[in-house]
């Protein structure tokens, strides 16, 4: 019998710790003294009657504790979740390589490498004639080499008759946005370059930069994939990802990737189906084998480029299972399950002509953070955590609802992700709303302060769901 | 009184021979002694003729047991007597060897080093009736007579500093040096100017200083003494030892005697003995000139005839030093005047002036190299037949002309041609066009390709990794075990542990946490620095020896040579970084830990001319070395000054000398032909400097902090110029390769 | 405080003169121990804390046995004996160190309840804000003044640094708890500040705890 470790936490670990019971598999659950209170470990800790399933460690991110609690108890794979160790090709190599193997949930490690590079997916995409964002096409060592790319680059916003071009410099290896600058005229541009450059030796132990055109006035919309081994693709169609705080974290999800019954200067139906078939076409050239996301931005007028891809699951998964439904079974997708059942060797069992798309979900990531200064994080003690039922509603959380819970300062403060779902925009925007206002969340810090979450924030973005020249937080 | 004077005369002698024979001493002496005791006893109650007739009594059996301890001294006994608190100092000799002296630089314990003293001397001559004097720079070690702040003679780095200082004077004022050597080492200090640092730039500067130099040893205590040692002759003290280590030392390493104890006496005897550090052993050899007698027992304070010859010997020496400069037809002048009168032994029939004119001063250098280059030449093994030897000379001979016609003869031409190009065309695009294709990253060039054994074949299929493809390549044997290691900076730095096939795999041996370097072999830089396939390795065939016939070393030579399949620590090749062809050397450590002896001299040499005559860059790569070799004694410390001469050329001549350091690199070859480059540089987490801390412990009686050599703090003593991660070696060097040098480079 | 209360002070420390130093593993793995109830044992020693303390256990993950030391002077007590040869998961309680509290311990805890103590907001860690490490410098710690208003530290968690505002008494830096690497839990004592105009008297009953402690 297959037996997962589950080296996540919170809430994606309660979901995969779900979805291995649904698919009749043993797990283990791991955990850290920092976490005992979260609701993945009080869940876990109820099931382990006839063998210990939850273990201690020193740390998500350590493989080393990881693999000793794999050995420990013989799981034959290993989930990774979101975040972590999820897109670490070594971790996934040596899960494959050790002596004694174990399977990694997620792309084999070559393809979670290339993808890790912004090069290589920037490469594989323009020898597709897949269009990404203008800029260099490898890592530029040389200063005048990259003044050059970034005359070029302004050159040519001027002659499409872009207003206020710019461009980004960004490290070329690491990831996170970390390091990323901003170049709006190009008497800048030398001294910015030289920063970015000095920051990745630093940081990262090498010199190059990306440079690339800043495409502003975008939305960030999403293609979800389904690849098994047996080199079988479908998609779960599009969400769009474009509500974000100012660090690019996202808060508002939504599927479909845009609303039809908005005006859009380009055909939105043609775009998607234009990213689903371009995803689907590198998806095919790699031999993608798990599980991915394919991100892309789109602009005012339609341009679709390809931002990067993403090889494992993603927090907002949840909204793509809501509206992928199977036409025969009447029942929607379960994407955790499918990636798990899909990395232990299953065949997908069904075609694209299967699945059906319907109606419209959103998941609001409920985050204790004040919105008004930077999202700044809070940490403090949840006392009161109530939120509504409703058939058209799920919620994903970790946050126990019948005792105080303690938000642990070494992680993200996400307190619940809800997913709503109404068959139009409009039904499941109110639907959204009227969960939002239900939400009760109560707590304070150690100086004595209330929570604060960004319920607010949540609500007055989601007329802004779909739509172009929102000034939100960008 | 007279009698009283005659006793403590006869007492100091007896003390001295007890001091020298130490747990040798003949079972009779105790006789002798209990006798001398006696009268001393009885001094006052005995009549003066009691005490004359049993003080001649003893006077004569001190003699004879005096003549039999000189006639069977043993190296140890040497080392003793030259330790003796009895034996002259530099003082002495600047009291009774020079008219007159004002010391510079210091008076007393008033002084930056009273370790080295520096006097402005004049050493004078009679011929006939008349006086004739020389200036001389007179420099040496002062171990002073219980001057605790002399150091024993042991001089610091600024104290070396001084000693060149004044060398220059000496250069710019046109008069020779005469040197006394009397340390039992240099300082091991790295407060700057760094004792190995010190000693390199004293034998840089040395190598090409335009005065004739003469040397004295007394005692040649290694690096110390090479330090201020670098001559046109080298004289030596019959009573002298001249050696790459202190015997004790030698023998802790050889004993491997842990730290606080003494090694067994029959060791150090034994090692003082193999070591050869006497002067007949260091003549023969070949590593001094001459030996200058001592009376018997050596020279001691009193011995105003070791003086008076001593002055004799200095001015010959200096003499030869500055006739050998002479033309033909000036010697004969010389002659001429000679043949008049025979001259008799300890005086001069002819004064000869020593200054020298510009062309003698080139060809004192001239002489100066070629003394040093010979030096140790018969102590290695060339392994090919000898029609192979040939048609090697022939080929490397066809190859020095070649690049000799086309650079200095074709290409100052064509450089002109380019130059009115560029000027014309305003757009640097050939120059740049080296820069310009950006140097495939390390990342990508040593791409990640693991063990056979952990890793299965995974289908990989990506066509855009076609491009980075370099076929076979290159994985540490390290990263053949799936087991996980801990980071030496975890508990400061956080760092997880790592899985030895990552981390010796496409992590490159550095920690992704804190960029600590694991070491790696040698091999990993053979394979992943240069250009795929460009390293030709050249004089492979020259092996190292048991050159000085240290017992029991020829089977660790052969033994090292069967582990490593290569003949000495030294691989000389051979290679190109991104098409620019460059010599190599590299030290590693596999071999007698990557020590420097005759045959790795031999091959440092040799890889210099190489590049100087075929106008490449040269690159010293440190994969390791433990100094200079014990078991060759001192034929191993005058590859100091050796290798230093032929990395002097090679830089005058306009090339590019980097050295990097890797891993741990000490003692002798830092302190020589490593340490003078203008361009040092270390890998990352790497330990360079002069005594490891052991001996910093011993010598200095002070702790050390144990991050006391690593590379950064070495950088922050600007001993080097720069600190490299490894995974961006091979770009750094690129870049130096087209920054740094002068102008004998053939791209330039 | 008068010295009555100091006296008073000292005598609780003195009648209980010992800390107990609980050890846990750092992650998880096999563990072995190398000590026994009641073995007295060594922290770190030398100049610059080079020797090594006394090993106490190996713990094995992945084929990595790894020795650790003992962090401080004292007697082993409570080793958890049927652990041994064990698989254990992080954080696991091995052993408690009974470690006898020296004289500058003791003035240690006893400035804690003199000074103005500036504890830790939030469990993160904690380091001193550019401006002050420009100040302090080569500066001895009680040279350094800090005025309310002035940002004196960075406090740094969920992958942020987010500066902090002194806002107490202007003093001197008289001591400080935190280290830059050290994860600081909620309410722990970061930096004791002392007002100018009292550095004087604090002194003097430094000294005095000194005295008493001889006696």
């Amino acid at each position: 019998m297959e037996r997962v470790l589950i080296a996540n936490r919170g809430e994606i670990a309660i979901r995969i710790m779900k979805a291995c019971q649904d698919l009749g598999l043993d797990y283990v659950m791991i955990y850290t003294k920092e976490d005992q209170n979260s609701l993945h470990v009080k869940l876990a800790e109820q099931n382990q009657k006839d063998r210990k399933r939850l273990f201690r460690v020193s740390s998500y991110r350590d493989p080393n504790d990881l693999f000793e609690v794999a050995d420990i108890t013989s799981s034959t794979a290993i989930h990774p979740g979101y975040g972590f160790i999820a897109e670490d090709y070594r971790v996934a190599r040596r899960a494959v390589t050790r002596e004694r193997p174990i399977k990694f949930i997620g792309p084999r490690w070559q393809v979670l490498k290339d993808f890790g590079n912004k090069i290589n997916t920037k490469k594989i995409a323009s020898a597709l004639g897949i269009p990404s964002i203008p800029g260099s096409e490898g890592p530029i060592y040389n200063e005048m080499e990259a003044e050059d790319i970034a005359v070029r680059l302004f050159e040519m916003q001027q002659e499409q008759g872009i207003p206020n071009p710019s461009i980004l410099i960004k490290p070329s290896t690491g990831g996170g946005g970390m390091g990323i600058e901003e170049v709006v005229h190009i008497d800048q541009f030398r001294r910015i370059y030289r920063q970015v450059r000095n920051y990745s030796k630093r940081q990262f132990g090498d010199e190059g930069v990306l440079i690339e055109q800043y495409i502003k006035n975008v939305n960030h919309i999403e293609v979800q994939l389904v690849c098994s081994q047996h080199k079988e693709i479908v998609h779960c169609g599009t969400r769009n990802c474009t509500i974000q705080t100012g660090r690019r974290q996202k808060r508002i999800e939504v599927a479909p990737g845009l609303d039809f019954s908005q005006a859009y200067k380009f055909d939105p139906q043609r775009i998607l189906e234009t990213i689903i078939s371009y995803s689907i076409r590198m998806a095919r050239y790699v031999d993608y084998d798990s599980l991915g996301t394919w991100e892309w931005l789109v602009t005012k007028e339609g341009t679709p480029y390809l931002l990067e891809v993403n090889p494992r699951i993603q927090v907002e998964n949840a909204v793509s299972s809501r509206i992928t439904t199977f036409k025969n079974r009447a029942s929607s997708i379960n994407l955790i399950r499918e990636q798990i059942r899909l990395a232990l060797g299953d065949k997908l069992g069904y075609k694209q002509n299967d699945l059906s798309f319907k109606g419209v979900s959103i998941e609001f990531r409920i985050v204790a953070e004040d919105t008004k200064r930077g999202f700044i994080p809070w940490s403090g003690c949840i006392s009161n955590f109530q939120l509504p039922t409703y058939s058209w509603l799920d919620v994903y959380t970790h946050v126990p609802n019948t005792e105080p819970y303690v938000i642990p300062s070494e992680y993200d403060p996400n307190l619940a992700l809800a997913v709503v779902w109404g068959e139009t925009f409009k039904e499941a925007k109110e639907r959204g709303l009227k969960f939002l206002s239900e939400a009760i969340i109560e707590g304070e810090n150690g100086y004595g302060d209330p929570v604060t979450t960004n319920i607010e924030f949540l609500k007055n973005n989601i007329d802004n769901l779909c739509r172009y020249n929102y000034s939100g937080c960008h | 009184m007279e009698a009283e004077k005659r006793f403590l005369n006869l007492e100091n002698r007896i003390l001295y021979l007890i001091d020298i024979k130490g747990d040798n001493i003949y079972p009779g002496f105790f006789e002798l002694k209990a006798k001398a005791d006696k009268l001393k006893k009885n001094f006052y109650q005995l009549s003066s003729g009691e005490i004359l007739s049993e003080m001649e009594s003893l006077e004569e059996m001190l003699a004879f047991y005096e003549i039999k301890a000189e006639r069977d001294l043993t190296p140890m006994e040497i080392a003793r007597i030259v330790r003796n608190p009895q034996r002259f100092t530099l003082r002495d000799i600047l009291d009774n060897v020079y008219d007159d002296y004002s010391e510079l630089g210091g008076a007393g314990d008033c002084n930056i080093d009273p370790a080295i003293v520096v006097a402005r001397a004049d050493i004078s001559r009679k011929i006939g009736n008349r006086i004739y004097s020389h200036q001389v720079m007179v420099i040496g070690h002062e171990k002073g007579k219980g001057e605790e702040f002399r150091n024993g003679g042991s001089a610091k780095p600024w104290g070396n500093e001084k000693a060149l200082r004044y060398m220059k004077v000496a250069e710019t004022e046109g008069i020779p040096i005469h040197i006394y050597i009397s340390t039992p080492g240099a300082y091991p200090i790295e407060d700057y100017p760094g004792s190995a640092q010190q000693i390199a730039r004293n034998l840089y500067e040395m190598t090409k200083l335009k005065v004739p130099i003469i040397s004295v040893i007394s005692e040649g205590g290694s690096g110390g003494a090479e330090a201020i040692g670098l001559s046109d002759m080298r004289l030596m003290l019959s009573h002298g030892y001249y050696s790459v280590i202190s015997p004790e030392g030698a023998a802790a390493i050889e004993g491997k005697i842990p730290e606080g104890k003494k090694a067994p006496k029959e060791l150090i005897d034994f090692c003082a003995e193999q070591l050869k550090i006497t002067a007949q052993d260091s003549l023969s050899l070949g590593v001094v000139d001459r030996i200058i007698p001592e009376p018997p027992l050596g020279a001691r304070k009193e011995d105003d005839g070791f003086f008076r010859r001593l002055r004799y010997e200095m001015l010959r020496a200096t003499d030869e030093v500055v006739l050998s400069t002479k033309t033909f037809r000036t010697l004969r002048a010389y002659s001429v005047k000679r043949r008049r009168k025979m001259p008799i032994e300890g005086e001069f029939d002819v004064d000869i002036r020593w200054e020298l004119s510009h062309k003698e001063r080139m060809r004192l250098l001239r002489l100066r190299s070629k003394k040093y280059r010979s030096m140790g030449t018969r102590f290695f093994v060339d392994l090919r037949h000898p029609f192979k030897k040939f048609m090697d000379k022939a080929s490397s001979g066809l190859r020095y002309f070649y690049t000799e016609v086309y650079f200095d003869l074709l290409k100052k031409h064509k450089r002109s041609v380019e130059k009115v190009i560029e000027e014309v065309s305003q757009e640097g695009t050939i120059a740049l066009a080296p820069i310009k294709n950006p140097f495939k990253s390390i990342y990508t060039f040593i791409k990640d390709r693991f063990p056979r054994r952990v890793l299965r074949p995974i289908d990989h299929r990506l066509p855009v990794n076609a491009v980075a493809d370099f076929g076979e390549i290159y994985v540490s044997p390290l990263a053949n075990e799936d087991r996980v290691i801990t980071c030496p900076n975890s508990h400061t730095h956080g760092c997880l542990d790592l899985w030895v096939p990552d981390l010796y795999g496409d992590l490159h041996g550095v920690c992704p946490n804190c960029g600590h370097h694991f070491p790696l072999e040698y091999q990993w830089y053979l394979k992943t620095l240069f250009d795929k396939g460009s390293v030709r390795e050249f004089n492979s065939h020259i092996g190292s020896t048991n050159s000085i016939g240290y017992k029991g070393f020829d089977r660790k030579i052969q033994g090292d040579q069967k582990k490593t399949k290569r003949k000495s620590a030294i691989i000389t090749f051979l290679a190109r970084i991104n098409g620019i062809e460059l010599v190599v050397a590299m030290l590693y450590s596999n071999f007698r830990n990557g020590t420097v002896g005759a045959a790795e001299g031999e091959k440092f040499v040799l890889a210099c001319d190489h590049a100087r005559a075929l106008k490449l860059p040269l690159l010293a790569y440190v994969h390791a070395t433990g100094g200079i070799r014990i078991h060759e004694g001192t034929v191993g410390v005058v590859q100091m000054p050796k290798c230093t001469m032929a990395v002097r050329e090679y830089i005058d001549a306009g090339g590019l000398y980097i050295v990097v350091y890797d891993n741990n690199s000490y003692a002798g070859p830092v302190a020589s032909f490593l340490g003078c480059s203008p361009y040092q540089f270390a890998i990352k987490s790497s330990n360079i400097g002069f005594a490891g801390p052991r001996v910093i412990r011993e010598t200095t009686g002070e702790d050390i902090p144990p991050d006391y050599h690593r590379a950064d703090n070495a950088l922050k003593r600007g001993h080097i110029q720069g600190i490299w991660d490894r995974r961006t070696f091979r770009k750094n060097l690129y870049m130096a390769l087209l920054t740094m040098g002068g102008k004998n480079l053939y791209y330039r | 405080m008068t010295e009555v209360d100091l006296h008073d002070l000292l005598l609780k420390y003195k009648s209980h003169p010992y800390e107990l130093v609980r050890i846990q593993t750092p992650h998880t793995g096999r563990v072995e121990f190398k000590v026994e109830d009641g073995m007295a044992i060594s922290g770190p020693k030398g100049k610059w804390q080079e020797i090594r303390g006394t090993l106490l256990y190996i713990l094995e993950r992945q084929k990595n046995p790894k020795p650790m030391y003992a962090p401080i002077d004292g007697t082993v007590v409570e080793v958890q004996t049927h652990l041994d040869g064990a698989f254990v998961e992080s954080d696991e309680y091995l052993m408690s160190i009974k470690h006898p509290m020296n004289k500058e311990e003791v003035i240690s805890k006893i400035l804690c309840e003199l000074l103005h103590i500036f504890r830790a907001p939030e469990k993160a860690k904690y380091l001193y804000s550019p401006q002050l490490a420009a100040k302090m410098g080569d500066k001895k710690e009680k040279e350094v003044v800090i005025q309310p208003g002035d940002e004196i530290l960075i406090m740094s968690r969920m992958k942020r640094d987010i500066p902090l505002v002194y806002k107490g008494e202007p003093g001197v830096i008289y001591r400080t708890y935190f280290s830059p690497t050290r994860l600081v839990d909620q309410g722990e004592p970061l930096l004791g500040i002392c007002p100018v105009e009292k550095i004087t008297s604090v002194t003097r009953l430094v000294q005095q705890i000194h005295l008493e402690w001889e006696a």
